[in-house]
C-alpha cells in the first residue's frame, strides 16, 4: 500500500514540469562540469549566463500569466525596443531626468497593452492577428525613434542596469525579485487563479462570476509593462538604445515559457517554469559555444528539444489516462 | 415485417469504460438486414456510447462486433463508412460555410484525372435531395441559409448519400418541424423496403411504436432485452428503462408564503414578456421543449445574456444584473446546462471547480486548511465519490461531476438557485440523490427554479410549474390544484393550449 502510494507521489512528479525541468537542469550542469570542469563551473560563466537570459525571463513571466489564460503576446520583442528607445530619447535629446524618462518609457508600453487588451476583449480581434500586427507596427516606431542607436545616456541611468551587487549584475537580481514575487502571486492569489480558470474553459469561468473581459484586458498591459519594464533595463545594461533589439524575442520568450510547462490551450504553467526554461535554452547555448558548435546549429538544436519536450509530455498524459481508465475499472471491480 | 433474416450485424457482450463510469456492461445486440431497431434507454444509459463504438469513435474495451457473421474491428469513423454504416448526429456534423452538395458529398465524384466532377455532384445532390423534401433549394446554396430542421434534413441526406447498409439515427426529429418527420418516416420505410438496416434512437415514444420493428433497451449501460414493438406497450418499455419506480413525489410543503424573486416583462432575444415568481423555500419548474427559450431565460436572469426590457426583484428590492458576478455576490446560483463547455474546468482540480465562484467576492479569506475543510465537508453532504479533492473532475462520473457544480453554488450560499437540467447525463442513483440535496435546501428557504426537459422529474419535484412554448409563457400551474399530467404540461409546451391568452385569462 505504502509502495503503491510511493509510486503514485512519483507519477505525479513526473507529470510536473517544474520537477522534470529541473532535475534535467541539474543533470546537465553536471555533465557540462565534468566536461569542461575548467570553463563552465566558474562563477564568471554562470553569471554571465543568467545575466544574459534575465532580460527574457522577465519578460517570460508576462508571458507565461498570458498562456495559463489561453492566448500570446507576439508584440512583446518590439515593445522592448519601444519602451527603451522612448526612454533613451528623452534622456539623450530632451535632456530629461532619467527617472521621469523610464516613467514615460513605461506608459508608452502600458498603452500598447491597453490597446491590444482593449481591441481584443472588446472588439473580438484574434489575440494572434492584434499582437502580431502590434508587433510591427511597435517595431517601426522604435525603428523611428531610436534609428541606428542612441548613446551616450546619463551614467546613473546606466547604472541601473550594470551595477554590480555581490557580484552579479542587477539584471539578474531584479529577475530573480520579478520571479519570485510573482511566483507567490500566481500561487496565493485568486485574481492570478482566474487566468486559470479562464484558461481551463471561458464559458465557464464567465457563468461562475469572473470578469472575463476586464482579466484580459488586464493581462495584455501586464504582458506590455513586464516587455516595457525589459526594454528599460536592456538599455541601461547596454547604454544603449538600439531599435532592433529584441527581434524574435517573443518566440524565444514561448519557447521558454512552454519549455517550462505551459500550453498553448491555457490552464497550466506556472511563473518559475518560465525562468527554468530560460535557463535551459540558455545553458544549451551556452554549452554549445564551449562543445563550439556554430550558431546555425543552436537553433536547430533549441527547435528539436521543443518538440522532443512537448512530445514526450503527451506521450506521459496519455499515459496516465490509460492508468485512469485502468483505475475506474478497478474501483468498479471488473475482473480481468 | 422479415422475420426470418439472417442477423446484418451482432454485437457480442460489449463494454466501455470510462474513468469513473461503466458506460457500457457486456451489450449484446443483434440488427437484422432491413429491420428498423429503436433502442430506448433514459439519458446516460449508453445509447450513443453504443452508438459511437458502431461507428469507431471509440473502441470497445471488451467485447466483439460481428458484421454479417464476420468479426470486424471499427477503429475510426472510416471504417466504419467502409463496412456500410452511416449515422446522422445530433451535433452537427456540417460545415455552415461549404454548399449543400459538398455537405452531402464529402467526398465528391471524379473523372478519369482525378478532378471533381462537378455536374455529376451536381446532378446526383439534386436527386437526394429530393428524397429528403429539399428540391426546393439548389445543389449550390450554401448551408447556413437553411433553417436548423432543414440542415438536419441535410445530415440525414450525407448519411443515405453513402448508400449504407447500416444507418443510425439519433435522435432525428429533435429539431424539425412536423412535415419534415413524415418526410423522415417515407425516407425510412424506403430504406426498409430496399433492405437497409435502421438503429432509430429516439426519446419520443409515440415516434418509436410508430416507426420501429423491435426495441431494445439499455439501462445504466446494461442490455435489457429485445422485444417486437408489436408484441409491447408503451409502459411496458418505461418499466424496461427504468427498472422501478424513479420518484415518489416528495408531498411535503417547504415554501413559505414570502415571495422571493419575481421578474417582471422580462424580454430578450429569444423570449418576451415573461412575467414569474419564486417563493422562498419552493421548487419552481419551467417546462417547455427544446429552443423554447428556457435556457435563454436563465442566462439572462443570470446576466450573461443581454436583457431588453424588464426588471427583477429580489425579496422586494430592484436587482440589476448585467455580469453573472453580480447575480452571484446578490446571491442567485446557475448550474448551467451543459455541464462539460459551460461549468467544469475538466482539467482542475475538484477543489478548484468548487471554490470558482465563491472566490469572486469571499477574496482571499480562506486559508488553506479553511478551504480542505470547507471542500471536505461538501464531498461529505453531497456524498461524491471519489473523495480526493485534489483528484481532476476530468476523471469523476457524470454524477459526481454535477454534484461539484451543484457544490460551487452551495458554498456562495445562495438565496436563489437556478438549476438548467441537473440530472442529465447522470446516473440513476446519483440523480435521486440531487433530488433530495434539491429538497434539502427548500427546507433552509432556498428557492429553486428548475429547468428540465424530463417531465416526470418536473411533476415530482416542483410546487408549481411554469410553461414555456417559443419564448413565451404559456401556463402557470400549481400542485394539488391544477392538471399536473404530462399530456396537460405538453400540451401548453407545443402551443396548442394558452392559459395567458387574451379570450381565457385576463392578464
Amino acid at each position: 500500500m505504502i509502495s503503491t502510494l510511493k509510486t503514485l507521489k512519483l507519477k505525479k512528479l513526473l507529470e510536473e514540469r517544474v520537477f522534470t525541468l529541473g532535475v534535467t537542469l541539474l543533470i546537465l550542469i553536471v555533465i557540462c562540469a565534468i566536461l569542461w570542469p575548467t570553463k563552465f563551473p566558474t562563477f564568471s560563466n554562470l553569471s554571465l549566463v543568467l545575466l544574459n537570459l534575465s532580460i527574457e525571463t522577465i519578460v517570460a513571466v508576462g508571458m507565461m500569466i498570458l498562456l495559463i489564460s489561453g492566448v500570446f503576446d507576439l508584440s512583446v520583442g518590439s515593445v522592448v525596443a519601444f519602451s527603451g528607445g522612448v526612454a533613451a530619447y528623452l534622456m539623450a535629446y530632451q535632456d530629461m531626468n532619467p527617472l521621469l524618462a523610464a516613467s514615460i518609457g513605461m506608459l508608452s508600453a502600458v498603452l500598447i497593452g491597453l490597446i491590444n487588451g482593449l481591441l481584443i476583449a472588446k472588439a473580438g480581434i484574434n489575440p494572434l492577428i492584434q499582437t502580431l500586427a502590434m508587433m510591427g507596427i511597435v517595431r517601426g516606431l522604435a525603428l523611428m525613434i531610436s534609428g541606428g542607436g542612441i548613446q551616450d545616456l546619463p551614467a546613473g541611468f546606466n547604472a541601473f542596469g550594470q551595477a554590480k551587487i555581490l557580484g552579479f549584475q542587477s539584471p539578474v537580481w531584479i529577475m530573480l525579485l520579478v520571479v519570485s514575487v510573482f511566483s507567490f502571486l500566481v500561487y496565493k492569489k485568486v485574481f492570478f487563479k482566474n487566468y486559470f480558470y479562464i484558461g481551463g474553459n471561458e464559458k465557464a469561468a464567465f457563468l461562475s462570476g469572473i470578469k472575463v473581459e476586464k482579466m484580459r484586458i488586464i493581462s495584455f498591459v501586464m504582458s506590455a509593462s513586464f516587455a516595457g519594464f525589459a526594454g528599460i533595463l536592456l538599455t541601461a545594461r547596454m547604454g544603449a538604445a538600439i531599435g532592433t533589439t529584441g527581434q524574435g524575442m517573443e518566440l524565444r520568450v514561448i519557447t521558454a515559457a512552454i519549455l517550462g510547462g505551459a500550453s498553448l490551450l491555457g490552464g497550466e504553467g506556472r511563473i518559475i517554469g518560465a525562468m527554468l526554461g530560460a535557463i535551459f535554452m540558455g545553458l544549451v547555448s551556452n554549452v554549445m559555444i564551449m562543445a563550439r558548435v556554430t550558431g546555425y546549429w543552436q537553433e536547430i538544436i533549441l527547435g528539436l528539444i521543443l518538440i522532443v519536450v512537448v512530445w514526450i509530455d503527451i506521450f506521459l498524459k496519455r499515459r496516465s489516462e490509460i492508468n485512469a481508465v485502468e483505475y475506474a475499472k478497478k474501483a468498479i471491480g471488473v475482473k480481468k | 415485417m422479415p422475420e426470418n433474416s439472417y442477423p446484418l450485424l451482432q454485437l457480442s457482450s460489449i463494454s466501455k469504460y470510462f474513468p469513473g463510469v461503466k458506460a457500457l456492461d457486456k451489450v449484446d445486440l443483434e440488427l437484422r438486414t432491413g429491420e428498423v431497431h429503436a433502442i430506448c434507454g433514459e439519458n446516460g444509459a449508453g445509447k450513443s456510447t453504443l452508438m459511437k463504438i458502431l461507428t469507431g469513435v471509440y473502441t470497445p474495451d471488451e467485447g466483439q462486433v460481428f458484421i454479417e457473421g464476420k468479426d470486424t474491428k471499427l477503429t475510426d469513423y472510416s471504417s466504419a463508412i467502409r463496412q456500410g454504416i452511416a449515422i446522422v448526429h445530433q451535433e452537427k456534423s456540417l460545415c455552415s460555410n461549404m454548399t449543400l452538395a459538398e455537405n452531402i458529398f464529402t467526398k465528391p465524384p471524379t473523372n478519369r484525372f482525378g478532378l471533381i466532377d462537378y455536374r455529376q455532384l451536381t446532378s446526383r445532390s439534386e436527386r437526394i435531395l429530393e428524397r429528403v423534401g429539399l428540391a426546393r433549394f439548389s445543389p449550390n446554396t450554401k448551408l447556413h441559409q437553411l433553417s436548423a430542421g432543414e440542415q438536419q434534413m441535410i445530415e440525414l441526406g450525407k448519411a443515405i448519400a453513402s448508400q449504407p447498409k447500416i444507418l443510425i439515427l439519433d435522435e432525428p426529429t429533435a429539431s424539425v418541424t412536423d412535415t419534415e418527420v413524415n418526410i423522415i418516416f417515407d425516407l425510412i420505410d424506403e430504406l426498409r423496403s430496399k433492405g437497409t438496416s435502421v438503429f432509430y434512437i429516439s426519446h419520443r415514444m409515440a415516434e418509436i411504436f410508430h416507426v420501429s420493428d423491435r426495441i431494445s433497451v439499455l439501462k445504466d449501460g446494461q442490455y435489457q432485452g429485445t422485444v417486437n414493438t408489436f408484441e409491447v406497450d408503451v409502459d411496458m418499455i418505461i418499466k424496461m428503462m427504468v427498472g422501478r419506480e424513479l420518484l415518489t413525489p416528495d408531498l411535503t410543503r417547504t415554501w413559505i408564503d414570502e415571495q422571493l424573486f419575481e421578474i417582471k416583462d422580462f424580454c430578450g432575444d429569444h423570449f418576451s414578456d415573461i412575467d414569474l415568481s419564486i417563493k422562498k423555500g419552493e421548487i419552481v419548474g419551467l417546462s417547455g421543449l427544446v429552443g423554447a427559450g428556457r435556457t435563454e431565460l436563465a442566462k439572462t436572469i443570470m446576466g450573461a445574456l443581454p436583457k431588453h426590457t424588464g426588471i427583477a426583484k429580489l425579496m422586494g428590492k430592484e436587482v440589476v444584473v448585467d455580469h453573472p458576478a453580480e447575480a452571484w455576490r446578490y446571491g442567485i446560483g446557475y448550474l448551467p446546462e451543459d455541464r462539460k463547455h459551460e461549468g467544469l474546468f475538466l482539467e482542475m482540480s475538484v477543489r478548484d471547480n468548487m471554490l470558482t465562484a465563491r472566490h469572486q467576492y469571499v477574496g482571499n479569506d480562506l486559508t488553506v486548511e479553511n478551504i480542505k475543510s470547507v471542500c471536505l465537508d461538501m464531498v461529505d453532504k453531497l456524498n461524491i465519490t471519489p473523495g480526493d479533492i485534489s483528484r481532476k473532475v476530468v476523471n469523476l462520473s457524470g454524477g459526481n461531476q454535477q454534484k461539484v457544480l451543484i457544490s460551487r453554488c452551495l458554498l456562495t450560499q445562495p438565496k436563489l438557485l437556478i438549476v438548467d437540467e441537473p440530472t442529465h447525463g447522470v446516473d440513476i442513483g446519483a440523480k435521486s440523490e440531487i433530488y433530495e440535496i434539491l429538497r434539502s435546501l427548500t427546507k433552509e428557504g432556498v428557492g429553486i427554479l428548475l429547468i428540465s426537459s424530463e417531465l416526470p422529474e418536473v411533476i415530482a419535484l416542483c410546487d408549481r410549474i411554469y410553461v414555456m412554448c417559443q419564448g413565451q409563457l404559456t401556463a402557470e400551474l400549481k400542485k394539488n390544484e391544477d392538471d399536473y399530467s404530462e399530456e396537460n404540461i405538453l400540451s401548453y409546451a407545443s402551443g396548442t393550449k394558452n392559459m395567458f391568452n387574451h379570450s381565457e385569462t385576463p392578464v
